[in-house]
């Protein structure tokens, strides 16, 4: 078998990571306020219909890359006033926004379902780098976003362990009433990470139409990607330097069906190989809820509780 | 929250008003196609005469009606097959793939028993079939939860995908007994006596009158028995469960089981209906996404899924409709008014177990006070 097609397998998979970090950094920020929010699948089709959209109507490759992180804000602030305010099952009101996102991006995306993407992000051009074997493909050779991603998971990581706002997030998903005793807005915490995350989610969606599909197709657009970045969050522990191993792990299973069907490789039915990377997240979040792993991943303590200060 | 000297709180109350019951699934529904109505204006069709067509198409031409009925009976279990499980605070969102597993066993059973079966015992053979099948596809998650704590929720969904797939190479990706011989891919038929009759000329069958009854027997079952005050008290609070002595795993596994088999019983509806095989066609449909919704709105009571089931199918056939009119609308509308019904309910049922408080802070200013 030629070894360089899953190099170029691997280097895929580095690009599908991208959207995956993003948006399971999305989710990291936010459960580490202690809110959950599910609706990450419904996010990502919003960003990427919104990109669409735009694309077609303007033709500006940056409106198209940054408006969908208004879209991902006011989402999310649905989701904040509903399960921070009035204090919603949190769960609910994330698949309802899985739900509403679905609907809405099909319903948005109708008219130019099957048209080619008006605007892309080019993969920057490194010149002889490139060539340079296994690290060439590897690491050269991406979009600005992938790029964009990385930094950002640096900055996100140093902002949850070297700041000041970073100490108060993990302590408002830990400890909130400790966090209210300082003074701190407990409120205010998490509808901002819930706000900046849901601004991640939508963001990761802009990446599938600008820099993946072809064409605009709300059934092949994600196809569960949300989820898996859900689960992400989990093996990442919480920790965003983690999420982009993880990411490039499930990007690869997410890629390897492609790799085998454009090598013509039928060992397996095609309808079989693409079951993979499900089945893979669901391994891997199975060997994470040992008891032994569980005490090594830690968890935000206070994830899915609502705060009430006064509480009789 | 403080606003002005004021302090401005949620506080629960000690009893809600009845009449909320009632009126906050009505509200959400009205604020949902006001929601809908804004995007529909927005991408050019008039929110008036579409919501007219829609009506129309969905509720009160004869086809209409009976359609909705038809497609409400898969719905009403998907429904069922969510509150079961929803009520106990385990998130069971597997209920699409867990009806395309039992569709496989539907189909499975109507091709290989049916025919060795007399005739009275093939429909229902077919059917707990599926519901079996359905069963064992939340099995792995029921036990995962109960025994390492595994979120039910990513667990469930994750299958989701999986059984897509699974259908897809069933009919699509190779030659097994679900699929016709004909090189058209496609599902193969059952046999004739594992298929009910519809109503005349609707596409009504029998099944609907299963699904109503079964969701009254599932309302007077967990009101009455022992089983279902033990699912209720573990909703409540797990720990009383525990001294009480009840198995927490015991009522998880039970329960997720339950929901499960609910959830194929949908799928074999679809089969000894009007599918009669493992039709892809209802990948498309989205019943299993829509019963999480049609059990929110019902508050996880399993009479009234009944009727947002049928509310649900309603919205499902009037926008089938809609998509084929002379002003086509995409068919997503309805998913949109299903999302947007749920958020509604969810503030909504908020304001139902508790109410705004706004009181002045001692100390501050009294202003416009005599």
């Amino acid at each position: 078998m030629n070894s360089n097609i899953w190099l170029i397998t691997f280097a895929d998979a580095i690009s599908i990571a991208t959207p995956l970090i993003l948006a399971s950094l999305g989710a990291m920020l936010t459960e580490r306020s202690g809110v959950i929010n599910l609706g990450v699948e419904g996010y990502l089709l919003m960003g990427a219909v919104t990109a669409f959209q735009l694309g077609m109507g303007f033709g500006n490759v940056w409106l198209s890359v940054f408006a969908p992180i208004l879209v991902g804000v006011v989402m999310a602030l649905v989701h904040g006033a509903l399960v921070i305010s009035l204090r919603a099952n949190q769960i609910v009101s994330g698949l309802a926004m899985v739900i509403f996102g679905t609907g809405l991006s099909q319903f948005l995306g109708k008219s130019v379902e099957g048209e080619r993407r008006p605007v892309s992000i080019e993969p920057i051009d490194f010149g002889r780098l490139s060539d340079i074997p296994f690290i060439g493909p590897v690491i050269f050779g991406h979009d600005p976003l992938t790029y964009f991603t990385w930094a950002l998971t640096i900055v996100a990581s140093l902002y949850l362990n070297r700041t000041r706002p970073g100490l108060v997030l993990r302590a408002t998903g830990d400890a909130p009433a400790t966090v209210d005793a300082q003074g701190v807005s407990v409120t205010a915490v998490r509808y901002i990470h819930t706000v900046v995350g849901g601004a991640l989610m939508a963001f990761a969606g802009s990446w599938f139409m600008l820099a993946r599909g072809t064409a605009w197709s709300q059934e092949s657009t994600t196809n569960g990607i949300g989820w898996i970045a859900l689960a992400l969050v989990v093996f990442a522990a919480w920790r965003p330097l983690r999420a982009i191993l993880g990411a490039v792990l499930f990007g690869f299973t997410l890629q390897v069906p492609f790799t085998l069907q454009a090598q013509q490789i039928n060992v397996v039915a095609p309808e079989m190989v693409k079951m993979l990377p499900y089945l893979a997240t669901l391994f891997v979040l199975v060997a994470l809820s040992t008891p032994r792993a569980r005490r090594l991943l830690g968890a935000p303590k206070m994830l899915g509780i609502p705060f009430v200060r006064d509480e009789r | 929250m403080i606003v002005g000297g004021y302090r401005i709180e949620l506080e629960p109350r000690l009893k809600s008003p009845r009449w909320l019951v009632y009126v906050v699934p009505v509200v959400s529904l009205l604020f949902a196609f006001v929601v809908a109505g804004i995007f529909l204006l927005g991408t050019g069709h008039n929110p008036f005469t579409t919501y007219g067509k829609l009506i129309d198409k969905g509720y009160t031409s004869y086809y209409g009606i009976t359609d909705t009925l038809g497609l409400a009976t898969p719905l009403i279990c998907t429904g069922l097959a969510a509150a079961f499980a929803f009520r106990m605070n385990l998130f069971n969102i597997g209920e699409e793939g867990q009806m395309y597993l039992g569709m496989i066993g539907a189909a499975w059973a109507g091709i290989v028993l049916a025919d060795n079966l007399p005739g009275v015992a093939a429909v229902p053979v077919v059917m707990l079939s599926g519901a079996a099948f359905g069963a064992l596809w939340v099995l792995v998650p029921a036990v995962l939860r109960a025994r390492l704590g595994t979120s039910e929720i990513v667990s469930t969904l994750l299958l989701n995908y999986v059984a897509l797939n699974l259908v897809n190479f069933l009919i699509f990706g190779s030659r097994t007994l679900w699929r016709d011989p004909s090189p058209f891919p496609d599902g193969q038929l059952v046999a004739d006596s594992a298929r009910l009759d519809r109503f005349g000329t609707t596409n009504v069958y029998p099944t609907l009158l299963i699904a109503a009854i079964l969701a009254v027997f599932l309302w007077l079952f967990m009101r009455f028995s022992n089983y279902g005050y033990e699912t209720s008290v573990f909703a409540d609070s797990p720990n009383t469960a525990r001294y009480a002595g009840m198995s927490a795993s015991r009522l998880t596994v039970s329960v997720l089981l339950s929901s499960g088999a609910l959830a194929g019983l949908a799928g074999s509806m679809y089969v000894v209906g009007p599918a009669g095989k493992v039709d892809p066609g209802l990948l498309q449909v989205g019943l299993g996404y829509a019963g999480i919704v049609v059990a929110a709105l019902a508050r996880y009571n399993f009479v009234a899924v009944i009727l947002t089931a049928v509310l649900f199918a309603g919205l499902r056939v009037g926008g089938a409709a809609l998509q084929i009119s002379s002003d086509p609308v995409p068919i997503a509308i309805a998913t949109v008014i299903q999302g947007a019904v749920l958020l509604f309910a969810l503030g909504g049922e908020m304001f139902r177990k508790n109410r705004l408080r706004v009181r002045r802070i001692a100390g501050s200013p009294v202003r416009g006070a005599a």
